[in-house]
This record gives structure tokens, sequence and C-alpha cells, in this order.
């Protein structure tokens, strides 16, 4: 499973050397793809997302990066 | 030629119109949503209505809330005594079992959140959260900004910030009446990140977090069996450290595969003084076979490691300060598999349907349904 996890860290590492020297200028009347709901970081429901997390905050020991906003439960 | 170089012209005019009212314009809608988590042996059952809305008030506001009421029955397991060795309750003359011990709890939270847009376009998000049950009660108020750095909006730098003071009941095992007395605990969560599009079909997203927890952090309902085997042999109540300092870092890159077809990789690291580390990485696929139907599938892995004071045997603790048997403190790996479809019956109305197993190495298994109803207007 480490190999997992490495191969993983080592190709997000690599989109975003990659990226950085691959950045082109996209100008606002391009950016018809990237406003699709199928390409929103948060899913096409947030409050599926949201429960989602809730289960994996109550289940796991470690939380974060899902910004700031959202409160705690009982549940831990 | 000429005619062409026009037709482009007023195509990009009206590309650029659709994108920017998608920008501006976020749609207004009501959603509800139900969920419906179920572990495996009988433990934990939730069923989670959920009703959200959001709301533009000209182009420079957009106010978005949710509330959603839990319905929590079933067990979480915990040291207990052992009644088939012949113990009973509270004596401590007889041996302890780790099972599940039986609880009903209902919550009801709510969280509201402010967009305010400048004249720049920058963003400046205000929320609050309640959550509320019959032993927690909990507040949050964030704040974050997110400031675009160049003119065509292709680079964004987001700071975040928040503050969460919470009660808790907690209850003495150790005394006959079970006596509960009134615990307080408060977090701060501050995030920063940076968000840059690649490409017409590709953004990436990175960002750091720090939180400080301080108070109260132990879970009120977990024992932990101490000086087992000998004359002062004990079933307590678990006991955390009142601080713990959490970091991280995420990762984020969603790319179009195809015309129809999304990819996004997220990876999550974690580490606290707790000693507890943790990596997540999640995988989401998206096919958007027509205007009518979506459908997505995902995996996500994660691991973490067990924290300082955690030991699941019952003859490990004797006066150590901080002793923990919860096994969600305990090294393990989870696997999550996930499978939705999403059928958009006109502009106004969609419906969505989806599903999840979720798998820990420490034998937990559960299932997640959902489904719901999206009002656009």
């Amino acid at each position: 499973m480490r190999l997992m996890i490495q191969i993983g860290v080592l190709t997000l590492t690599s989109l975003l050397f990659m990226g950085c020297s691959v950045i082109k200028e996209v100008k606002p009347w391009e950016k018809e793809t990237l406003a699709k709901p199928i390409m929103q970081f948060e899913g096409l429901h947030p409050e599926v997302r949201k429960f989602e997390s809730h289960v994996y905050f109550s289940k796991e020991a470690t939380r974060g990066g899902n910004g700031v906003s959202g409160g705690g439960c009982g549940c831990n | 030629m000429q005619l062409k170089n026009s037709y482009i012209k007023i195509s990009k005019v009206t590309a650029f119109a659709i994108v920017a009212s998608q920008a501006l314009y976020a749609e207004n809608y009501v959603a509800v949503e139900y969920l419906q988590y179920d572990e495996n042996e009988n433990r934990v059952s939730v069923s989670a209505p959920t009703l959200s809305a959001s709301y533009d008030i000209g182009t420079d506001y957009t106010i978005k809330g949710d509330i959603v009421f839990d319905a929590v029955s079933g067990a979480t397991p915990t040291w207990q005594p052992d009644t088939t060795s012949g113990a009973s309750k509270r004596d401590n003359s007889g041996d302890y079992t780790y099972k599940n011990q039986e609880f009903d709890e209902t919550r009801t939270a709510a969280s509201l959140m402010l967009t305010t847009r400048f004249e720049n376009r920058d963003e400046l998000n205000t929320g609050v959260d309640i959550s509320r049950e019959s032993d927690f009660y909990g507040n949050t108020l964030s704040v974050e900004y997110l400031h675009y750095t160049d003119a065509s909006h292709n680079q964004s730098i987001n700071v975040g910030l928040s503050y969460s003071a919470n009660e808790i009941l907690s209850y003495d095992y150790d005394t006959a009446s079970g006596a509960s007395t009134k615990e307080t605990s408060t977090s701060i969560n501050v995030q920063a990140g940076v968000s840059q599009v690649l490409s017409e079909s590709s953004l990436i997203k990175a960002e750091a977090f720090a939180i400080s927890d301080d108070g109260y952090l132990t879970n009120p309902h977990a024992l932990v069996v101490r000086d087992y085997n000998t004359a002062d042999q004990k079933l307590t109540n678990e006991n955390r450290p009142d601080t713990r300092v959490a970091y991280g870092a995420n990762l984020k890159y969603i790319t179009l595969l195809n015309d129809d077809i999304s990819y996004k990789v997220n990876y999550r690291f974690y580490t606290d003084d707790w000693d507890i580390n943790s990596h997540t990485i999640e995988n989401d696929v998206y096919y958007a076979m027509n205007k009518q139907f979506t459908f997505g599938v995902g995996l996500r892995y994660y691991t973490q490691t067990e924290a300082e004071f955690y030991n699941g045997s019952k003859d490990y603790f004797t006066n150590q300060e901080f002793a923990s048997s919860d096994e969600r403190l305990s090294d393990f790996d989870a696997f999550t598999y996930k499978a939705s479809v999403d059928f958009k019956q006109n502009d106004k109305i969609s419906y969505n349907l989806g599903g999840a197993f979720y798998s820990q190495s420490t034998g937990l298994d559960a299932t997640m349904i959902t489904t719901g109803i999206k009002y656009r207007y």
C-alpha cells in the first residue's frame, strides 16, 4: 500500500511541476469547459460531498484541507 | 472570409457572455437530499434528510444555507464488563470484553454562508455553522477571502480562518450515578492555498492548513481497562491530551480526458502532535453521457498511524496519564468505492442517486446511499 501512496504522491508532484511548466494563459471566453458541472472540485453535489466528509470525520482520526467552514459533532 | 471572421468574433463574444454569466450568476436552487448510512454487525445507522438552498442577491452577493437532521442509532464498540464471566456492571470483579455499546442520538446541524463579491470580483465568504446534540453543542464562525491575481482570473489565492466553540457533556464511569459534567473545547482552523488554471480543460489547486484544538478532546463514551489482572483493575473513562496541533497539505487536480469525461485526483497529507500521520488519495471520474445523464465512479484510499496513547489491549494501561482504546485512533487503512448517476429532467429539475461502500482494516464496513432532487430557478 505504501507503494500506492508513493506512486500517487509522485504522480501529483509530477502533475504540479508539469503544470508549472505548461501553464497556458486561458482567456475568459475559453473557459466554457472549466465551467462544466463535471469539472468542479466539489463534485456535482456539494451536499453529498459534505455528508461523505462528515462520515470520514466521525470514523477517522484526522481532518482538514476541505475549507475552513463546517462545525464539529459529538461523534468522536 | 469577412463573414467567417465576423462569425468567429460573435461566437467568442457569445461564449464569453455564457462563461461570464455562469461565473457571476450562480444558479438559485433548492435541494432535498436523503442520506442513509449503515455499518455492519448492526453498529451505527444514520438517517439524514437535508434541505439546502442558494440564492443570488444581485451580482455581488450569494447566500447559501443548509440544515440536516441526523437520527443515529445502533452501537459503538468499547470495553465493557464481560457479563458472561459473571461480572456486574461496575464492581470490576470479573473480566472485560470489547463489544458494542448501544446508543441513540439525534443531531441537528445548520450552516449559513454569505459570499460577497467586490468590484475586482474578489470574494469574501463569511459563514456560521451550528450543531446540536443532547450531549454536544458546537458553534463555528468562518471567514475566507479569495483574490484573483490576474485579469483573466487564471490564478487565485485564498486565505481562510475559522473558530469553533464546543460544549460536551462528559460521563464519569467511575461513579455509580454516571454523573455528567459540562466540558468545553475550542478549535482554530487556518488554511491558505493557490489555484491555477493550466489550460482550457485542466486546473490545479494546492492548499496548506493548520488546526489547533484545545480543551476537552476525550471521547466521553469510550472506556479503557487499567491495571488488568491486579487487585486495582478497573474500567474507567479514556483520557486524551487537552491540546492537539495538526498540519497538512492538500493537492487537487482536475482535467477533461475527452469531451465528456473528467478525472479528478486529490492527495492530502496530515500530521499532528498526537503522533498521527495520514495520507488520503481520492480519484473521481465523471462521464456526461448526454444532456440528461451523468455517471460518476470514485475510489478513495486512506491510511493513518496510531495515536501515541492508543492501545487496544485490556492488559496494557496502568498509570499512564493518557490512554485510549478507541479504534479510530488506531493504525488502519480504509477504502471507499463510489458510484453515482444524475438525471437532468429539464433545465430546472434534476435527480441524483449515489452509493458508496466504505471498508476499514479494523473490520468496520459501511454503506452510504444518497438520493435527492434539485430545483433550479
